[in-house]
């Protein structure tokens, strides 16, 4: 077990090893969701809530949490793969009596780590502060809790998968640009998914994005049927059960296709 | 350990159907305790050779066994007895402490403390580790990377050790400090060895026996001393040279052949 814990503990250490990029980071993310206050609050204004599925009130707990949340449920899997891949580097890691997937998962949870304690906790003592209406559902939050652990395996997945892509492609940055922009839009990061127009929201259902914010937020935002929770939490658990088995058909695959770059 | 190839070969798929043999059929075995100088020109396949010895490439055929154990059935066992320094690839994190790095080497390995106190007491008294191992990577000369990654490549006494150009630009006198740890190393824990190196004195200084590649076949196996016998001179540089050139020519004179019987 210590073994994952120090990975753990080099995601963490890595992660805050230049102080100036830390404070940079935090920054950004105040930014952004000023970013997201303002034009919500000046949608509202503007359109005086005519035609939208969500109030004004409900759209501004849900980006604010979702911004919350994607402070540590981000991950840089993606890149990191792929740079071991393309340079080489992968094979110092294949010759380890460890899982290769096991090394990459620990690292990313201590990197979460640091996220949520640099970053998430601090933002929401700052909304705490400047944003006096209830923010979260308290009777549904064991599930929400819950459903962001799921959401947190799934995202994981889906960037195991993605940057594991590299064995065959090499450089999967091209592929990332597209699928970053899908993947913003359609799990619910910028925009509640609530608000997509009909077909998108149908298309979302068959996706795996909803499953990594829209779900974990609403259940924390949104009041919601004990049924229509149970079976959202369904929908994660089923999508973490299917990338899984993605992620492993992609692992054994691509370890065959290796070729370790650079001499 | 002992480790035995038998017929080797990988097959490197480029792109529109092209093919490159980089390892042809190649068998040797490699006695316990010894150590072995793998050496050939740049591109003769040495590296994809020991990266199929490593277990990081899956041969297209042939097999590889370490004491009768093999990749497929046993490669945690394996992974456990092997430590491997890759020159051109460091396996310290890049932004953390060197220290941060042996630890996770410890637990991964299991290493028990006594040895861990042991290994480092003898690390830093012939590498000097702890004079930078507070330091991470990025901040230590080639020089220092290098005994630190060889450092964590022994911290957990393994029974083989791949050395794949350890000496790469390092500076005369640490290289014959990293020479005499070898040198030790091997004398006092019995371990088998195998090194390849452009640096000729790197041979003459560790090695008994020799193994030639070159185009993906073996040209030569066997001691040094044969190999200055057979061509009357003790300048292995010059018998190397002599070597490489005979390989270059016949090279040149199969590809004339092949224009001739083209026209």
């Amino acid at each position: 077990m210590r073994k994952y814990l120090d990975y753990s503990w080099i995601g963490i250490k890595e992660h805050t090893a230049y102080a100036g990029a830390v404070r940079a980071n935090f920054v950004s993310k105040i930014v952004y969701l000023y970013m997201q206050f303002a034009m919500w609050t000046a949608l509202f204004a503007s359109n005086a809530g005519k035609d939208v599925p969500m109030s004004r009130d409900g759209t501004l707990r849900y980006v604010i949490v979702a911004t919350i949340l994607s402070a540590f449920v981000e991950c840089d899997v993606i890149g990191r793969i792929n740079q071991q891949i393309r340079t080489g580097d992968i094979a110092n890691r294949l010759i380890r009596p460890m899982d290769f997937r096991a090394m990459v998962f620990f690292r990313q949870l201590g990197t979460s780590a640091a996220g949520l304690v640099l970053y998430a906790l601090p933002l929401t003592i700052l909304i705490a502060l400047l944003y006096r209406e209830p923010l979260v559902c308290s009777e549904q939050l064991p599930y929400g809790i819950l459903s962001v652990l799921l959401a947190y395996l799934i995202q994981f997945l889906y960037s195991l998968i993605i940057g594991l892509m590299a064995f065959w492609l090499i450089v999967t940055w091209p592929l990332n640009m597209l699928l970053a922009a899908i993947y913003k839009l359609l799990s619910g990061a910028w925009i509640p998914a609530a608000m997509f127009p009909d077909l998108l929201a149908k298309i979302n259902l068959f996706l795996p994005f909803r499953a990594i914010y829209a779900i974990p937020v609403s259940i924390i935002t949104t009041p919601m049927s004990q049924d229509s929770i149970r079976s959202e939490l369904g929908v994660q658990l089923l999508w973490a059960v299917i990338l899984f088995g993605i992620a492993e058909l992609t692992w054994h695959a691509g370890r065959k296709k290796l070729i370790v770059q650079g001499g | 350990m002992s480790i035995n190839a038998d017929n080797l070969t990988k097959i490197y798929r480029l792109k529109k159907k092209q093919a490159k043999t980089a390892v042809d059929h190649v068998s040797f075995t490699i006695p316990d305790g010894e150590i072995t100088g793998f050496i050939g020109p740049n591109g003769a396949g040495k590296s994809t050779t020991i990266k199929m010895m490593t277990g990081i490439l899956i041969p297209d055929s042939g097999s590889v066994s370490i004491d009768g154990l093999s990749f497929k059935k046993n490669r945690k066992q394996i992974m456990m007895k092997t430590g491997v320094v890759f020159g051109q690839k460091s396996v310290l994190c890049w932004d953390i402490p060197v220290l941060d790095t042996l630890k996770l080497f410890r637990d991964m390995y299991r290493v028990p403390e006594a040895v861990y106190k042991e290994n480092m007491e003898l690390f830093s008294e012939i590498l000097g580790l702890d004079e930078f191992i507070g330091q991470p990577p990025r901040l230590l000369s080639l020089g220092q990377r290098m005994k630190a990654d060889l450092a964590a490549a022994l911290l957990y006494n393994p029974d083989i050790l791949f050395l794949d150009e350890p000496t790469i630009g390092i500076d005369v006198l640490s290289k014959e400090r990293i020479r005499n740890f070898i040198e030790r190393i091997n004398r006092e824990r019995h371990t088998t060895i195998i090194l390849t190196t452009h640096d000729v004195s790197d041979i003459e200084k560790l090695c008994k026996r020799m193994i030639i590649i070159d185009k993906g076949s073996i040209i030569y196996d066997g001691t040094l001393g044969e190999l200055k016998e057979n061509y009357g001179t003790t300048d292995l540089e010059e018998i190397i040279k002599q070597i490489y050139l005979a390989g270059e020519q016949e090279a040149a004179e199969s590809r004339a052949d092949q224009l001739c019987r083209g026209a």
